[in-house]
């Protein structure tokens, strides 16, 4: 018994560690000439203008993204669980493989592939090369070993459509699974920057980051209520699907 | 059509494939190619082939080394750290007070807020600080979100009747968990160690926001990563795509590592 208030205590203390950071975003954000004030955030809402417009790009890239990779992750995934064909294995693998790698290693080839297309310095460069992110189809292939094929078998005596049966058999079965890789998938989008950086010159289409990285020169007093309010969307996304992580994020046994 | 169904309902499974092959290949594997091409010329006007010239300038490259030493001591000494603390603390919310569960959200939450946002109260804290420990502890913070929703997870799988039976052997506390619940999920911990190590390479705008969105930052912070970025910006595509396909090599060798290690312990 004695341990286990131990390891309790030292529980609660690590996790006030870890909450620190965020209480004092907050804080520093409310603070200014050694009282609490609205201030930073006056400055940061009436004297940032540009503010606004990265804030709607980070968001457009973010949600725009999501939406499109679902649309090619889930029917990938389904492909690579219901598909027969020689070498599948093997072009698994290599989806883990190119999910490991690093951005330097993918920048270059993404960099190169927007340039052919003449998409650099457009918004397509940011969306598209992450719209085929491998990560998504690693996460629910692997959930999709655990749920059985029975609800797909039943549905092909009834329907011919893939789509129909995608929708009813499918994504129900894997709904905590898609969460999961939701809240993912925006979190990573939403924290985007070096793209941005690279590849987009314009400055009505860059970031949020971007903005964080550069406003400091003019006026560093909106940089702490610009990362609270960069915060949030994340933090209201986490609230809503925190739940579904544990169960929705099985990397199972990768082979 | 209608002879075959089976041939066709496969058909229409390797299909749900295409969109995504075809995205891959255009924006990842062609190209990669091309990367590969590059880092075996001397220049994009002349493009005569050098072979592994680019490699070897590179690898000399002070910079590079710089990078390098830095990117693995990151591995070797914050990646440890972070999978011991991952397991510490997946145990205390495992299999201690019950009600203790709900400060999981205080090491998962870290994973999802903007870096934006956690490198400008880092640089506030941790300026006066002459080291890359503030960052270390960064990556740590950020990344052991991932590594506890895996043990946790891990951990309620593992079979309640392993416990009594243990329990009934007289062991209990840590001596328990060391010999029965860790190895138990060994495969899980190789793989939340692979993940880390992955990346621990992609650590870059954390640097690059601490220290106020600079491109030279002091040498102990300076990453692979930071090489990657400074020759994109001199456009030095030659010294870009050799590094690009040794640290491809690099984190290749170490995936399939992880993997065939991760398979051994699941058998």
């Amino acid at each position: 018994m004695k341990k286990k208030v131990l390891s309790a205590v030292a529980l609660s203390l690590a996790a006030g560690l870890f909450l620190t950071p965020l209480a004092a975003v907050m804080g520093a954000s409310f603070w200014a000439g050694g009282k609490a004030t609205l201030q930073n955030y006056d400055d940061l809402l009436f004297d940032c203008f540009n503010f606004y417009p990265m804030f709607w790009n980070s968001l457009s890239y973010a949600a725009v993204i999501l939406a499109v990779q679902l649309v090619v992750v889930v029917p990938c995934a389904f492909g690579f669980s219901h598909a027969k064909f020689r070498g599948k294995s093997l072009l698994f693998v290599f989806y883990i493989v190119l999910m490991m790698m690093p951005l330097q290693v993918t920048i270059l080839p993404n960099y190169i592939g927007l340039r052919e297309m003449g998409l650099l310095d457009t918004r397509w460069a940011i969306i598209i090369p992450a719209v085929f992110s491998p990560f998504g189809v690693v996460v629910m292939r692997q959930y999709m070993r655990g749920s059985d094929g029975l609800a797909v078998e039943a549905m092909r005596l009834e329907t011919n459509s893939i789509i129909l049966i995608m929708i009813h058999a499918v994504i129900p079965q894997i709904k905590i699974c898609i969460f999961a890789v939701a809240l993912f998938v925006f979190a990573d989008n939403w924290n985007m920057m070096e793209q941005p950086l690279l590849f987009l010159e314009s400055e009505h289409l860059k970031t949020l980051p971007v903005f964080m990285a550069t406003a400091g020169d003019n006026i560093s007093s909106a940089l702490f209520p610009a990362a609270v309010i960069y915060m949030i969307p994340a933090l209201l996304l986490y609230g809503f699907f925190s739940g579904s992580l544990e169960k929705g994020l099985t990397f199972g046994d990768l082979k | 059509m209608l002879k075959h169904p089976r041939l066709s309902w496969n058909l229409k499974c390797k299909l749900c494939l295409a969109p995504s092959l075809a995205g891959i290949a255009v924006f990842f594997v062609i190209p990669y190619f091309r990367v590969l091409y590059y880092s075996l010329i001397d220049n994009q006007f002349s493009r005569s082939f050098v072979w592994l010239d680019n490699y070897v300038r590179v690898f000399h490259n002070e910079y590079f080394q710089l990078a390098l030493k830095n990117s693995l001591l990151l591995i070797v000494t914050a990646v440890p750290v972070l999978i011991a603390l991952a397991l510490l603390i997946s145990l205390a919310l495992t299999f201690g007070i019950r009600k203790l569960k709900a400060f999981r959200a205080a090491f998962v939450l870290p994973m999802v807020i903007p870096t934006a946002s956690a490198a400008l109260i880092w640089s506030a804290f941790f300026s006066w600080w002459d080291s890359p420990a503030p960052l270390y502890l960064l990556f740590i913070w950020k990344n052991i979100g991932i590594c506890v929703v895996l043990m946790t997870a891990a951990f309620s799988g593992i079979d309640d009747s392993l416990f009594e039976a243990a329990a009934i052997d007289g062991a209990a506390g840590l001596q328990m968990h060391a010999k029965i619940t860790v190895p138990l999920i060994m495969p899980t911990i190789v793989f939340g160690t692979l993940l880390s190590i992955v990346n621990s390479f992609r650590i870059f705008k954390e640097i690059f926001l601490y220290h106020g969105g600079t491109n030279y930052p002091p040498d102990y912070d300076y990453t692979l990563q930071y090489y990657m970025n400074n020759n994109f910006l001199k456009l030095d595509y030659q010294s870009l795509a050799a590094g690009a396909v040794m640290t491809s090599i690099l984190v290749l060798l170490i995936v399939i590592g992880g993997l065939s290690l991760q398979r051994r312990y699941s058998q």
